[in-house]
């Protein structure tokens, strides 16, 4: 598959789970998306750990324009009150819709976990078709010592009761992905 | 002791087929799996796909104390702590001294079926530790008091009306059954601030990467993330079989798990958690603990046999496919551990006091193994460790009979045909015996049966086969009991389609019964014996084929090089003879030129015998035959679902046998069907004595017959 397939492929089978696509064309747009949607699905405020001091003047800046409140870490004592959960991953799996997320950052973990929603920046060129085409890049990470690793499908789900599929247990509510064209 | 126990088994048995609301779930359940199953493997080729996955834990299990020691270097490296208990009490005290050390008071748990297996949490509890558990299911059975009766979906037993019950109790707010979203919404709430406000978390591990040191959970609701993340100490409880050399092998097995599971192509979340990752509550890093636990597990791994045993990846599947889990849930077809492979587990982890009645509940009907991620022989492994148990509390009577019987093959058939004398004035001038004394076969009402024949097959055979000047092929017909005995026109209706066809049928009177009741029995010795004795009466040597018209007796002649592999003089010719082992639709497409029949638009239902369609892997070729000879045919949903015969299991487990024959049947009467055809004698027998009890026109043909009545020969 090539790269156009492999988008379109990832996003069919990310939707066919229950997550969100959309593109953006620059960092800054996936920003303002993650803003805008927060302040949409009535969020006050936005979690994004993880990102450089430039990104986070950026993402503040975007914040500013929807009236959100950012939080970049201690992230323990904001439990409750962040909507959004705005983090990088790494890589996609175009096979199941899969995102890859190095998580061993605690407030990173918590971003991705007590979020109602989670938005997460994939750059389109970091795609592969199955999890076996990444087994070197995995490895390399799974060898650093103190890490946490998570592949992520969808937002968190339940059919514990009769069967009936319910997504929110336990993680966030929606998943929303962004595909970010520029070569991040 | 032990009638009474098996007494107490059957009643639980009669209560779980009473209760409707269970019936109807689990028929949901297995009907939807099915789908989502096959969607999920789509484009995969599963049966090599699961011998990888079979070939690898073998390879790991092989190496267990080695892959130990190297994930231990690992994991040590990285900051976690790793402990070995011999058994489930030593696993329950390292644990409960780590919460003690550390001054935990408040434990959240993601679900771990190794938990469940060492009884964790009342002995924590006991310790005056608080213990909940967050995954959904598992907290809706703590809260009742009760274990997991699937391996991934532990509540699957309750309604929502129950848990709305139960949650109205927990909350003291009136909860509506019908809006499921809210009651996960109460577990939502209340379980996020267990896990914010708790000291220690205790997972499970799917995986165990020796080349790391690293521990994978797979969930879809997100609990293990937070009990992993959350509290400042995490204890992650393992069994020593998860160990795995590398991500490789864990993602090989990773790509089966959750399409077996659930048919989803991956589980919401795979975390991978390496060492004692940042945890600000705890001085930057958490108190990692990795508690491996053997239990048996080390000695089970050396085991030529059982080893296989721990395979196992813990999907559910074999629960999800098999008829009796489906009509008695897990509660009634498990101990901790449920389904075929829990049958197995129990006696290794739980004792023979746990699985002696349990272990007897199989049909033999396959549908487990072929469906098995890792390739586990899970029907063998049961009967297997029947046997074991059998030889602590020694054999029951039957079992001598039938040793002394069945390795006597003058004395069986003796006994066979006196059965003829006795049962005459019950089948008043019939075919049929619809009503037995009770105390003679208690439980028996549900099927009529049928009578044994006047003269057997062997009896009438000289006048039968025509000699062949000049054959063109040449077959062994082996009968079988039921065809040489009860159903002899069933052959003779055979021989009618091949009549003209320049193939010559031998029919040896040597050949004896194929063995299989007695490797159900768990027999083996004797079921070698008489492999013995057909192989020398059968000769296959001198023939082209060895033709059954019982899939049953077909799929256990292939068996037979298994069964005689350590047999320096026999295993030789069982393997010659496997070859040549061929079943009825098999033989006829490739060999014989029907014509195309005047079946005349009759509407024909087909069920599927277990030993066909799994055990010799044949699923088109009867239908095609059907429809080519003109026949109208109609499938339904459950065709190649076990009609409920098993052989002598529906003499041991009545109440099963009748309830999974009736779910069949009302399928096969949804079709409109005239006639109900399969190939195998036994089902036959299920099936023809189900619907006469039923009082239904369905008339059940063998293939054979049904074939012959398309050509516009005699009537069979």
């Amino acid at each position: 598959m090539n790269q156009r397939e492999l988008q379109i492929k990832f996003r069919q089978q990310a939707e066919a789970v229950a997550a969100t696509v959309s593109q953006a064309a620059s960092l800054e747009e996936a920003f303002a998306q993650a803003a805008r949607l927060t302040r949409e699905q009535g969020g006050a405020c936005l979690a994004a750990p993880g990102w450089s001091q430039a990104e986070t003047i950026a993402i503040r800046a975007a914040c500013g324009r929807e009236g959100l409140e950012l939080v970049t870490q201690g992230l323990k004592d904001w439990v409750g009150r962040f909507h959004t959960g705005l983090t990088r991953a790494q890589w996609g799996v175009a096979e199941s819709g899969t995102i890859v997320v190095d998580s061993a950052s605690e407030d990173l973990r918590l971003a991705t976990m007590l979020a109602e929603t989670h938005v997460a920046v994939l750059g389109a060129g970091n795609i592969r078709d199955e999890l076996f085409a990444l087994e070197q890049e995995l490895n390399r990470v799974l060898a650093q010592p103190q890490g946490y690793l998570a592949f992520i499908t969808g937002p968190s789900r339940t059919a514990d009761i009769e069967l009936m599929l319910t997504l929110g247990a336990h993680g966030p509510r929606r998943l929303h992905l962004l595909l970010l064209e520029e070569s991040s | 002791m032990s009638r009474a126990s098996r007494r107490h088994y059957h009643q639980r048995l009669q209560g779980a087929l009473g209760n409707r609301f269970l019936g109807q779930t689990l028929a949901r359940f297995q009907g939807n799996y099915r789908g989502s199953r096959q969607a999920g493997f789509a484009g995969l080729d599963f049966p090599a796909l699961a011998a990888e996955v079979g070939a690898a834990k073998d390879a790991a299990l092989g190496q267990m104390k080695e892959l130990f020691q190297q994930f231990k270097a690992k994991a040590e490296a990285a900051g976690a702590q790793v402990h070995l208990a011999h058994d489930a009490g030593q696993a329950r005290e390292i644990i409960a001294d780590i919460a003690a050390q550390a001054g935990c008071q408040r434990i959240v748990k993601s679900k771990s079926m190794t938990s469940e297996e060492i009884h964790l949490n009342p002995y924590l509890e006991a310790q005056g530790l608080q213990v909940t558990e967050t995954d959904l299911g598992e907290w809706i059975i703590q809260l009742r008091g009760e274990g997991p009766s699937h391996m991934v979906a532990p509540a699957i037993h309750l309604s929502r009306g129950e848990v709305a019950e139960l949650f109205t109790q927990v909350t003291g707010q009136k909860q509506n059954p019908e809006d499921i979203a809210s009651l996960v919404e109460v577990a939502r709430g209340r379980l996020r601030q267990a896990m914010l406000t708790a000291d220690m978390g205790i997972s499970g591990a799917n995986f165990a990467l020796a080349s790391t040191g690293s521990i994978a959970t797979v969930t879809n609701e997100g609990n293990a993330r937070l009990v992993t993340t959350l509290p400042r100490v995490h204890v992650a409880l393992v069994g020593l079989e998860k160990l795995v050399p590398d991500l490789h092998t864990a993602l090989k097995i990773l790509q089966l798990l959750p399409r077996s599971a659930t048919g989803q192509l991956i589980s919401t979340y795979v975390t991978w958690i390496t060492g004692a990752v940042e945890c600000a509550a705890n001085q930057g890093r958490k108190e990692l603990h990795i508690v491996f636990l053997d239990n048996g597990r080390l000695a089970l791994s050396q085991d030529p046999v059982f080893h296989q045993a721990l395979r196992c990846v813990r999907c559910g599947s074999c629960a999800n496919v098999c008829p009796i889990y489906g009509k008695v849930g897990g509660h009634n077809y498990g101990h901790v551990y449920i389904g075929a492979i829990g049958l197995i587990l129990t006696y290794f982890y739980h004792g023979r006091e746990a699985a002696r009645d349990l272990v007897n509940n199989c049909l033999n009907c396959q549908a487990c193994k072929v469906n098995c991620p890792a390739g586990i022989d899970l029907p063998a492994l049961i009967k297997k460790t029947a046997g074991l148990v059998m030889a602590e509390e020694g054999r029951p009577l039957k079992n001598q009979l039938l040793r002394r019987v069945m390795t006597n093959r003058p004395l069986f058939h003796f006994l066979l045909r006196r059965a003829d004398l006795a049962q005459k004035p019950l089948a008043r001038g019939g075919r049929l015996i619809r009503h037995l004394p009770h105390f003679f076969a208690p439980g028996q009402e549900f099927r009529s049966l049928p009578v044994v024949a006047a003269e057997p097959l062997r009896d009438r055979w000289s006048r039968l086969a025509l000699p062949v000047a000049e054959p063109r092929r040449k077959v062994a017909l082996f009968g079988g009991c039921l065809i040489d005995f009860v159903y002899p026109e069933q052959a003779e209706a055979f021989l009618q389609l091949i009549e003209g066809q320049s193939i010559q049928v031998d029919y040896s009177r040597d050949q004896s019964c194929c063995g299989l009741p007695a490797a159900m029995a768990s027999e083996e010795e004797t079921a070698r014996e008489v492999a013995r004795q057909n192989l020398a009466a059968l000769d296959a040597e001198q023939h082209d084929y060895v033709l059954s018209l019982c899939a049953s007796c077909a799929s256990h002649l292939k068996n037979y090089p298994k069964l005689l592999a350590e047999d320096p003089v026999w295993a030789g010719r069982a393997r010659h003879l496997a070859d040549k082992v061929i079943d009825l639709a098999s033989f006829l497409q490739k060999e014989v030129d029907l014509e195309p029949g005047a079946g005349q638009g009759v509407k024909a239902a087909y069920h599927a015998p277990c030993h066909l369609c799994r055990g010799l892997g044949v699923h088109e070729a009867p239908k095609e035959l059907l429809r080519e000879a003109g026949y109208d045919y109609r499938p339904y949903e459950d065709e190649e679902v076990c009609c409920g015969f098993g052989g002598s299991y529906s003499l041991d487990f009545p109440e099963l046998s009748a309830a999974i024959l009736e779910r069949k049947l009302g399928q096969v009467e949804g079709t409109g069907a005239d006639i109900l055809v399969t190939d195998c004698p036994g089902c036959v027998l299920q099936l023809e004595g189900g619907l006469d009890h039923r009082g239904s026109p369905i008339r059940v043909r063998h293939l054979a017959q049904a074939l012959a009545e398309a050509q516009g020969k005699k009537d069979a």
